[in-house]
């Protein structure tokens, strides 16, 4: 269907629309008008994603004169894939109504891991790896020699892409990454240079937060993205956790060990460096003298990132002279590893922030600040100039020089804790020195100034006014949506004891309980055997979980479960979750049904969706609390109390339950769909904290649901599913539409009717 | 038939009990014979398969691969065979041999001239078509009494057919066994007393240890039987079991760095981990999480915030004897969900081990050849995107059910709900009608005389007692109502008896073949349709007078409830001879009318 917001012409790839999708464009339409950012709560399973795309890219071919470009950032690779897929859908639709015009170039970008199809390479072990894989054979210095040499070894892939050079692009169209990876295949050119390369010229960029937020990789857009961008941020409930993990630090003595390695390894070639070519020692000298800004005369393919949280100056300013030389810059870095080696020799926990860290390095070991803001930089310069091309091995003295340059960064919003030991287990010793990042405004702040319009949105992003006050900036939209059911779909429910009416709790006093343990046992059990497909439990960390799980297999509850349905579970591999979640969608496909056991805060609970047949009912066991005596987290609650005025208790409430409500919004996907929620611990029947769940969830939490046990919920999920099962009226008759069709939205903007939300 | 002869070793018996004749056994499509090894033995036989009934057979998994054919005049005749797979294939040939005769045997004699076939059909169909026959009783009667009857060709039979000829194409797999959902408890049986712990282990859980743990299946097949015997090696498996349950990694290592056997049960297992690895790039992309690891730049080593998560701290030298009971979790449902993908006996744990090897050999060369599997992916992702309230509906994959017998099928389904609604009260039970007036007149007397004797009781009767019966009418009332009004087969049919409720249903389902036939020849186009219809309406015709005949067979009582069950029989047969009267008519009319126009 095509429908008309104010000036704008929408293409909207179905024949229908809910009323919620429909005032979501017009509230981002106008905040791309005023060219500002803008903050969107809209709950899960109203189709966020596909509005935002139809909205936007009806936007560019409206205003032919204006191309803006979209980033679209998503926390997860398999989320990536599923957004483009809707593009897809939706980019084929456009094309059907206006023709070719409405072609446009859209692809997702992701590390060499993901899109390297260089058989060798790929099957390195992780992504580092695979870097450093792949540069060995691309490197511009390997394949130098390699002419001369034809017994060193060369990708293809990459010299046929270099071969073709400006010849090499992408047709326009839609590109996932399995695509990008088969075209290359079938090209024969690489699909992560090309990836790289199609970034500038693409219409729609989809890939990570990462690639925006974190300084370590942002550089890759910080030449090729104009200001003219609208970038999204999706599932952006998480967006201040993980700006504040980009800049975060930690170091252990297995670091400060390697990095002496490396930093040997280094001299070592500096000496070696000197006896053959000194040439190019000199050469980098007199580059640095000229500022970091010229390292675009190194050749492209080697680019390392450049790092824009840093201030723009760093970038034209010269390189201090004491670090300019190899060898001065290297025994700059052997002091440091030594001091920071003796700070780890602490007895007892220090806690300081940055300006008395530095001022104590430049006492001690006479390192200045300006000094260390420039170390990341300075080593990657000289790590090129030295042809490293094994930088997996090296990963440890680059972690020191990040902690080197943002300590001579910021002089505020970090703190520096030093713990001996692990508070849990005082007799083993392990010291590690982190640098925590409290403000997380700090990362994304660059993001705010560079781009015109910054979309903020996610199905929870309830309380909304504290994220503009946790990434300090002003949108000129900000608006949370409602829900409009057709049905009752959602059937959240409190339940607070077992069916011996005993109170169940993840509290801590009474987390190991074995009576609690066996209450949420039954309860999983009496839910096994009535709902059908797919049940998925979440629990508040992976040691509860391992310890549940196993009291479970003990007392004979989990062979009754797997009488009704199949056990899977998350673990600490990553791909035997993957694996797992894999198995349990077949199970579900195939209706032999499932349970899978999952961790809130872990990696499924981030970004995989449980919808329709996936998940009928998800059980969220207990509220996911951070750990309250983790001093990082104390640090960061201090900050927030003395910098925002946020209390300690709330951020943690709301921390824990956007958490939980991020776990049990998954079940929903469309109005067709329909799950039930059970959060299984006392404390949710108190107001302070089931007040701080999303609007649209609590807005299904009937009072007489508030307080139930085992046996009522079971009643009530018996009745819930009976209900759910009987075909319904799709489009609403019953006063309130919840499914618009071209006629309806036409009479509504001419004023007939009246949109209520 | 695709092979004309089976020749398998077996044992000849006069009983179970008998330790047998060691022999060889024939079996030709017409007939078996068993010839004894020793040839003096005197115990030869040649029977032919026209006086066989039936076979019967153990169960897969009992001590003895035991066949057993009976003989239409009573006697029979037991082979035990060596393995569960000769038996199968010789259980499969005898009773495809037997199908031939019951079926097809009987009604040779009778017509010398069998049905003709204008196309040759290929032995796969033929076989297709036998073992339909074979699987579903009521297509057999049928089939027997229209195409051996002359009524309808064979193909005609069959062109109706056609999706159950489809669906039952020997091409598709077979429906597979599925495994049960149970670990392997490792919860060691103690007296108590001593320290001796015992565990317990079947056929069936062998195979599951050998689907979910590739190393020890591997391991299996290099030790037994040279390094060690099949005792001493589930001993060893079982010691590691135990060792895994108390959690002590650390004794765990040390049990391990001296028996290098054991060892292997205690490690990881590297194949799982190679084969995690394989699988992981068919995974869907939408789950996989693996794949983030790629754009992850936070949680490197020592990047990002501490976890807070208390971490296990182990040495390096024990890490390889590790193991969650999670992973142990994840691999049984994987398999279970997987199903039984071997078909061997599981008696022999060599056997299936070297089966399960197999299959895993042959799923990695699959892997290599399957190119159109990303592409199939892809079509789910973009199926999956897209919102389905907000578009039509699309027809959703469905897998048909194996029903083998619908009709037992349906009947058992309706007995389940009877039962259901039976629960509710006392309503559903059978009425009996079978008091004679002599014993309903005594039982009244003697009511009489009680009350005779006693008076009448205040409340005449316990209101309890008066409520239960008001309810128990009722209830009787409507669901008799709701009975009769579904002509279950509970009501009418069952009251029926037994002799008449066949033939009745026989005649049900053969006027409807008959009537499908005969309407879907019309219009009369050719010659050969003509012919057909017309013998379609002589063996309609057939069927008023015996329908008419059950009508008068049955008892009073019972003629108005099966008149009503025959009158839309009639009904349909009346309206398919007045289509054939009128069109007769029309046709002579028209042909009058044309010979008028023409002369």
């Amino acid at each position: 269907m095509k429908f008309q917001i104010e000036d704008v012409t929408v293409y909207f790839p179905y024949d229908n629309i809910y009323p919620e999708q429909y005032s979501y464009m017009l509230e981002l339409k106008r905040a791309l008008d005023a060219k500002g950012h803008c903050l969107l709560e809209m709950p899960t399973g109203t189709g966020k994603t596909i509005a935002l795309l139809s909205l936007i890219t009806s936007y560019v071919l409206a205003k032919p004169s204006n191309p803006v470009k979209l980033l679209y950032c998503t926390r997860t690779v398999h989320e990536m894939e599923k957004t483009l897929a809707e593009l897809r859908f939706l980019h084929g639709y456009q094309v059907k109504e206006l023709g070719p015009s409405a072609g446009i170039l859209a692809l997702g970008l992701s590390s060499r891991k993901n899109l390297c199809v260089n058989p060798r390479v790929v099957s390195a072990e992780n992504r580092d790896s695979v870097d450093a894989a792949c540069r060995k054979l691309t490197a511009s210095w390997v394949r130098a020699v390699a002419i001369e040499n034809p017994d060193i070894p060369k990708c293809d892939f990459f010299e046929s892409y270099e071969k073709a050079a400006s010849d090499a692009v992408l047709p326009p169209g839609v590109y996932t990454l399995q695509d990008l990876r088969a075209f290359g295949k079938q090209k024969g050119w690489c699909p992560y240079f090309l990836a790289r390369r199609m970034v500038q010229f693409a219409n729609v960029v989809v890939y990570s937060y990462q690639y925006l937020l974190d300084p370590k990789v942002a550089g890759i857009i910080s030449k090729e993205m104009q200001r003219e961008t609208v970038v999204v941020f999706d599932e952006a409930h998480n967006i201040d956790n993980v700006c504040i993990e980009a800049l975060s630090v930690n170091v252990r003595t297995q670091t400060l060990d390697g990095a002496s390695r490396n930093l040997s390894r280094m001299s070592q070639e500096i000496e070696r460096l000197k006896a053959t070519d000194a040439g190019r020692l000199r050469a980098e000298y007199n580059r640095l003298v000229d500022g970091l800004a010229q390292r675009g005369d190194l050749l492209s393919g080697d680019t390392w990132l450049a790092n824009p949280a840093l201030p723009d100056d760093i970038l034209k300013e010269a390189v201090p002279g004491n670090i300019r030389r190899a060898e001065h810059f290297l025994s700059v870095l052997r002091r440091f590893v030594q001091y920071l080696k003796g700070r780890l020799q602490t007895e007892s926990v220090e806690k300081e922030g940055p300006v008395t860290f530095v001022a104590s390095i430049n006492s001690q070991v006479g390192i200045d600040q300006k000094m260390l803001k420039f170390c990341y930089d300075r080593l990657h310069s000289l790590m090129l100039t030295l042809e490293i091309t094994d930088t997996d091995e090296f990963l440890h003295i680059q972690t020191i020089c990040d902690l080197a340059t943002l300590v001579g960064t910021y002089t505020r919003g970090f703190s520096i804790i030093i713990e001996p030991f692990d508070e849990r287990m005082p007799h083993i010793p392990d010291p590690v020195l982190q640098l925590c990042c409290h403000d997380a405004s700090l990362a994304i702040k660059p993001v705010f100034e560079r781009f015109q319009s910054v979309v903020i949105t996610s199905g929870t992003l309830s309380p909304i006014d504290v994220y503009p006050r946790l990434l300090n900036f002003n949108p000129v939209v900000s608006r949370s949506f409602t829900i409009s059911l057709t049905r009752d779909c959602i059937c959240p429910m409190v339940l607070t004891r077992g069916s011996d009416q005993l109170p169940v709790s993840t509290k801590y006093d009474l987390r190991s309980d074995p009576g609690v343990e066996k209450n949420y046992g039954k309860l999983l059990l009496e839910m096994a055997s009535v709902v059908p497909d797919g049940i998925v439990c979440f629990f508040v960390s992976y040691s509860y979980m391992d310890g549940i799980v196993n009291s479970w297999h003990e007392s004979g509850i989990l062979k009754e479960i797997m009488k009704h349905k199949l056990v899977f579970i998350e673990t600490h591999d990553v791909v035997e979750t993957t694996l797992a979640l894999d198995n349990y969608r077949r199970a579900c496909d195939s209706g032999r049904g499932a349970v899978f056991f999952s961790v809130a805060r872990g990696k499924v609970a981030e970004g995989i969706d449980f919808d329709r047949h996936y998940g009928r009912l998800v059980i969220m066991f207990g509220i996911p609390f951070q750990y309250t005596l983790s001093r990082i987290l104390l640090a960061r609650l201090e900050y927030l109390r003395e910098t925002f005025q946020i209390k300690e208790g709330d951020f943690l409430t709301f921390d824990a339950l956007r958490q939980a409500a991020q776990c049990v919004g998954r079940v929903i996907r469309s109005k067709a769909d329909y799950g039930m929620m059970i959060f299984a611990d006392k404390r949710y029947s108190r107001h302070d904290k089931r007040s701080k769940l999303p609007s649209w969830i609590l807005s299904h939490l009937r009072d007489a649901h508030m307080n139930l046990s085992t046996d009522m919920a079971v009643h009530i999920a018996r009745e819930f599913l009976r209900k759910m099962a009987q075909p319904y009226d799709k489009s609403g008759a019953m006063g309130k539409r919840t499914l618009l069709s071209q006629e309806d939205l036409e009479k509504m903007v001419n004023g007939v009717e009246e949109m209520v939300f | 038939m695709s092979d004309k002869h089976v020749i398998k070793r077996a044992k000849y018996k006069s009983s179970t009990k008998d330790p047998g004749v060691p022999g060889v056994l024939k079996l030709s499509i017409e007939r078996f014979i068993f010839m004894p090894n020793d040839q003096k033995s005197g115990v030869k036989l040649n029977v032919e398969f026209k006086i066989v009934k039936g076979h019967k057979f153990t169960k897969e998994g009992s001590k003895q691969a035991l066949l057993n054919l009976t003989q239409e005049q009573g006697g029979n005749y037991i082979f035990e065979f060596d393995s569960f797979t000769d038996r199968d294939v010789c259980r499969e040939f005898v009773a495809r041999a037997i199908a031939f005769y019951t079926e097809g045997g009987k009604a040779v004699p009778e017509r010398t001239a069998p049905p003709v076939t204008n196309e040759q059909l290929s032995s796969i169909e033929t076989e297709c078509r036998i073992k339909l026959l074979q699987e579903n009783s009521e297509l057999q009667t049928l089939h027997k009494q229209f195409v051996f009857g002359g009524i309808l060709t064979d193909d005609e039979f069959w062109a109706t057919r056609k999706k159950l000829l489809d669906q039952n194409d020997s091409r598709r797999p077979k429906q597979r066994l599925a495994l049960k959902n149970e670990m392997w408890s490792v919860k060691p049986l103690s007296d108590g007393q001593s320290n001796r712990v015992t565990f317990n282990l079947t056929p069936e859980l062998i195979h599951q240890i050998f689907a979910e743990k590739p190393a020890v299946r591997q391991a299996y097949l290099k030790f037994v039987p040279h390094k060690m015997t099949d005792m001493e090696f589930w001993t060893k498996y079982s010691r590691a079991q135990y060792l895994h349950s108390t959690r002590n990694v650390v004794a765990a290592a040390a049990e391990a760095a001296e028996d290098e056997e054991l060892a292997v049960f205690l490690k990881r297992d590297d194949m799982l981990a190679n084969e995690a690895r394989r699988k992981i790039r068919r995974v869907d992309p939408t789950v996989d999480i693996e794949a983030d690891e790629g754009d992850d730049y936070t949680h490197l080593p020592d990047h990002g915030l501490v976890r807070d998560e208390a971490k296990d701290v182990l040495d390096s030298q024990y890490e390889p004897y590790r193991r969650s009971f999670s992973q142990d979790l994840n691999q049984h449902s994987a398999v279970v969900l997987q199903g039984r993908v071997v078909d061997v006996g599981l008696s022999d744990p060599r056997g299936v081990a070297e089966a399960l090897t197999r299959k895993k050999q042959a799923e990695l060369s699959d892997d290599k050849l399957n190119t159109n599997f990303e592409k199939e992916l892809s079509n789910r992702i973009s199926r999956s995107a897209e919102l389905e309230d907000l578009r039509g509906p699309r027809d959703p994959a469905v897998a048909p059910l194996s029903i083998k017998d619908p009709k037992d099928y349906f009947d058992s389904q309706q007995a389940n709900a009877l039962k259901a609604l039976g629960d509710t009260g006392s309503a559903a039970k059978p009425l009996i009608s079978s008091a004679s007036a002599g014993q309903a007149y005594d039982s009244l007397r003697n009511v009489i005389i009680d009350i005779n004797e006693m008076g009448l009781t205040e409340p005449i009767m316990n209101q309890e007692v008066s409520l239960k019966v008001l309810n128990g009418l009722t209830q009787s009332i409507s669901s008799t109502k709701f009975h009769l009004g579904n002509s279950s087969n509970d009501s009418i049919l069952d009251m029926l008896p037994k002799v008449t409720k066949e033939e009745l249903l026989h005649h049900w389902t053969s006027v409807q073949e008959l009537l499908k036939h005969f309407w879907s020849s019309y219009p009369l186009t050719t010659k050969y349709l003509y012919n057909k219809v017309t013998r379609l309406k002589d063996a309609m015709s057939q069927v008023y007078p015996k329908l008419q005949e059950i009508k008068e067979s049955v008892q009073s009582d019972f003629r108005h409830q099966v008149s009503l069950l025959v009158h839309p029989m009639l009904q349909a047969l009346d309206a398919a001879f007045a289509h054939y009267d009128a069109d007769v008519q029309r046709r002579s009319a028209k042909s009058g009318e044309k010979r008028n126009g023409f002369m």
